[in-house]
């Protein structure tokens, strides 16, 4: 199990005449997606535009994303595991008991139908947003994705793609994974890195308490963190790096103003696909950059004496 | 100034098989004894530090002609294979030094340390889609000590292929050759040809003379013959990199010596040759022909080729051969990852395992082995395990040890299945590599090859890049662990130990095109693409130190 079958963004927008968004409402989270990749866009292979794409939604409630579907399709809360895995035996043309599918909020022909378009399709493809990979279930309602995406491919061409954003989430986890090897959820605690997502992840450290010190960049867990969590980073020194001012910045020890990435810093900027782009500041700031101030306190740290009595090496 | 003496010298572009004499080095570079007095700081011959290279042999820095280190698509394996980092071998950070993890896909920093560790010093990636260029530098700037160059993807970019459709070979020239500077590539590659445009479409490329999906002149052998021609007229250093269609598909020996000739002479580099040797209608009656590829191989003195030999273990196989992944997983069962890259290419990702009992796997092993052995010129086959799909980089010095050991080898092939062992000749070979054939193999032939004169020798004027290893090593085995590497003149490997952690460079071509192509593009591009077209190409400020290679 594991693996994932996705594609770049144009992919989706030359080739793609069947689009499911699940558990997301992009219309407001991402709102250029319809217009920059998925729906309206005349791709190569789909001349027509729009006319040539069918938008299926999958989500608990009615979002402002249901106007653009043509299809959707209205789920209970915490039963996409429950979906997940009968659409998967009704592609392999397995036998689902109809009662049991019933408790999911939808019939057995409306999730047979959905298989049947899902097999159908010239060229498919399945987001997903954190209505699913974050609710009841979580890593294994994305495994559920992903094995239904594979799957698929032995009917047509079906691919999917988490649907990302919080800034560049990407960028950290690719830079991550060259240095790392790992994506996050990484201690450097002895010297090379380690992997325990529920151990060593951000949220886990600091509700737990475990961390003596915060050094925060591009990121706001003043805001989105649990209480217990938040209450640790204001007892710790909490340092952050920010253009403005936030949640985060106002429990913390010390807040260094820094330069806006993209629109007075260079640097480059990972697409919910993995395609970097290149950030070309349009104004200068008196502030420095994230880099400059991380560089700078490397070098401190680089002049003190080592703390250890004599530092291990591999 | 640095001078080793003593060593037996292994420099074959320069004619020198064994003897004992000095190297002198001074500025990075090698000199003549007696010069480089007056170069840099003052510091001459006389003075410096002396290696006393007694008992040892000297060989110029490994280089490595196939590999993938760095990438999109390498870097989608890391992220889905945790598992694997758990029990590999784990590089503590120092002042001097960043963390690092090796493993079947080590981390950039790990690379850099684990191949200067075995003495190779300059590595070309063999897959860079244009889009996702940026990143690939972005990676090879973090693979320290060596020196780099990169290929990019370009037998299934669309709007290459759609100019060939159109008989446009002229304005298909300058497209390819903007490509590769737009990347601040080296040199071109082409996989699976018009294999990945049907992939698309859920369909592959499996017949030379068949139309490509979609298109209705456009066919594989076309888009061969027309990029060995567009390569060569733009004169980049190294010829078309070719990965040929059928890659791991028994039979696929009609395929590849199809494959040459299709090229009528042109030059070409043939990839991962061991992946395109198999005789037999399925996998049942898989059987090696590498004999027969060699046979043909020999007589065509335009091409070159690396082994893409399989060590047994694990491996993870990455390719931009989208179908054949697929495959792949459909027969091990094991997690299959594809990325379609939009109107240029794909790849897909399943780990693998190698087994010796496996018939297979047997022959697969015998075949890369085979084709280094019957392959009669060592300037024209070199030592690659296309890492990590072959199996990693780090086991080298054990497919060396079975080179240089027949009846080493006859122990191993011994150990495989009765069934397998009637499907190969291996046994019957008495051939032993001699040590100016395994520097042939490992650095003078793929830097020739690649075009990179300063690489591969051991004359006045080459790269000061070499490695030391004892001629008779504790452990038995020799090439394991070098005594002393040397790259750009620093000693950055004593006694298997990283002593210094320098930045390598990175070559790239610019080959000559009409400014005017841009605008030629632009409008194409902005159609079927979604990013702006001033974002695709790779600035050359974001390459730390580039060395620029201008075609004639």
């Amino acid at each position: 199990m594991g693996g994932k079958v996705t594609c770049t963004l144009g992919e989706v927008k030359n080739r793609a005449d069947f689009i499911v968004y699940w558990g997301g409402n992009p219309a407001e989270c991402h709102p250029r997606h319809f217009s920059k990749y998925t729906l309206t866009q005349k791709g190569r292979f789909v001349p027509e535009g729009r006319k040539g794409r069918t938008m299926v939604l999958v989500d608990i409630r009615e979002t402002p994303s249901v106007r653009a579907a043509d299809l959707f399709l209205q789920i209970r809360p915490g039963k996409d595991f429950e979906v997940l895995t009968t659409l998967r035996a009704l592609v392999k043309n397995q036998s689902v008991d109809a009662a049991r599918v019933a408790e999911t909020g939808l019939t057995i022909d409306q999730l047979r139908d959905l298989a049947g378009r899902m097999k159908r399709a010239r060229f498919g493809v399945l987001f997903f947003g954190m209505g699913v990979s974050m609710t009841r279930g979580k890593h294994m309602n994305s495994a559920a994705i992903l094995r239904l995406t594979a799957e698929l491919n032995a009917f047509t061409k079906f691919v999917c793609m988490p649907m990302r954003g919080h800034g560049n989430v990407t960028g950290s986890d690719m830079v991550l994974r060259w240095t790392t090897g790992y994506p996050f959820g990484i201690s450097m605690a002895r010297g090379y890195p380690r992997f325990n997502p529920g151990e060593f992840s951000t949220v886990d450290l600091l509700v737990r308490g475990d961390n003596d010190a915060a050094l925060i960049l591009g990121a706001d867990p003043g805001a989105t963190m649990p209480q217990p969590g938040i209450e640790h980073l204001s007892r710790i020194p909490t340092i952050v790096l920010d253009p403005k001012v936030t949640h985060t910045s106002r429990l913390a020890r010390v807040h260094i103003t820094t330069a806006a990435t993209g629109i007075s810093a260079p640097g480059t900027v990972y697409r919910m696909d993995e395609v970097p782009l290149p950030l070309r500041p349009a104004l200068k700031s008196p502030y420095p950059t994230d880099a400059d101030v991380i560089q700078r306190i490397r070098q401190a740290v680089a002049a003190k004496p080592a703390w250890t009595s004599a530092p291990c090496s591999a | 100034m640095l001078r080793i003496t003593g060593g037996k010298v292994h420099d074959p572009a320069n004619g020198i098989d064994g003897v004992v004499k000095d190297i002198c080095i001074a500025d990075g570079r090698i000199v003549a004894e007696g010069d480089g007095g007056d170069r840099g700081s003052g510091t001459g011959t006389m003075g410096g530090r002396t290696i006393d290279a007694r008992g040892m042999v000297v060989f110029p820095g490994g280089v490595d002609v196939h590999t993938h280190v760095a990438g999109a698509a390498l870097n989608f394996a890391r992220g889905i294979t945790p598992e694997n980092y758990r029990k590999a071998i784990r590089f503590t950070h120092a002042p001097d030094r960043r963390a690092g993890l090796g493993g079947i896909t080590p981390t950039t920093f790990a690379t850099g340390y684990l191949y200067a560790a075995m003495g190779w010093t300059t590595v070309n990636e063999a897959a860079v889609p244009i889009l996702s260029a940026r990143h690939t530098h972005e990676e090879m700037h973090d693979i320290p000590i060596l020196d780099k160059a990169s290929l990019v993807l370009m037998a299934n970019n669309e709007i290459v292929l759609d100019l060939l459709e159109a008989g446009e070979v002229e304005r298909a020239r300058q497209v390819v050759a903007w490509l590769v500077w737009a990347a601040k590539a080296y040199g071109v590659k082409a996989v699976n040809p018009g294999g990945l445009v049907a992939w698309k479409s859920g369909k592959n490329a499996s017949t030379l003379s068949a139309p490509v999906e979609g298109y209705r002149r456009v066919t594989p052998a076309l888009i061969i013959a027309a990029l060995a021609a567009i390569v060569d007229d733009l004169r980049l250093p190294h010829p078309l990199h070719l990965h040929c269609n059928n890659l791991g598909v028994p039979g696929n020996v009609a395929t590849t010596i199809e494959t040459m000739k299709t090229l009528e002479g042109r030059r070409a580099h043939l990839a991962h040759l061991q992946f395109h040797a198999y005789g037999g209608d399925d996998w049942p009656t898989l059987r090696s022909e590498a004999a027969a590829l060699a046979a043909h191989f020999n007589t065509q003195k335009n091409l070159t080729a690396d082994a893409g030999a399989i060590v047994f273990g694990e491996a993870m196989t990455i390719t931009a051969d989208g179908p054949w992944e697929h495959v792949l997983s459909k027969l091990t069962g094991r997690k299959w990852s594809n990325v379609d890259v939009e109107n240029e290419t794909g790849c897909g990702i399943v780990p693998y395992t190698y087994k010796e009992r496996s018939l297979v796997n047997a022959v697969q092993w015998a075949a890369g082995l085979e084709l280094l052995l019957l392959i009669d010129d060592p300037w024209r086959i070199f030592l690659t395990t296309d890492h990590p799909n072959g199996g990693t980089f780090w086991r080298y010095p054990e497919l060396i040890r079975l080179l240089r050991d027949a009846d080493y080898r006859r122990e191993r092939v011994k150990k495989l299945p009765a069934r397998a062992r009637e499907r190969m000749v291996l046994a019957d070979l008495d051939r032993q590599y001699t040590l100016s054939e395994i520097a042939v193999i490992t650095s003078a032939g793929p830097a020739r090859a690649l075009g990179l004169s300063r690489k591969g020798h051991l004359g006045p004027g080459a790269d000061a890049d070499l490695a030391l290893y004892d001629e008779n090593p504790a452990g038995g085995v020799m090439f394991q662990s070098p005594r002393y590497v040397i790259k750009g003149g620093e000693v950055v490997v004593e006694d298997g130990e990283i002593r210094a952690v320098t930045e390598g460079r990175e070559f790239i071509s610019r080959p000559a095109f009409d400014e005017g192509v841009a605008d030629y593009l632009r409008p194409l591009f902005e159609k079927v693409y979604t990013i702006a077209f001033d974002n695709y190409p790779v600035e050359i400020e974001r390459l730390a130190q580039p060395d620029i290679h201008a075609c004639p």
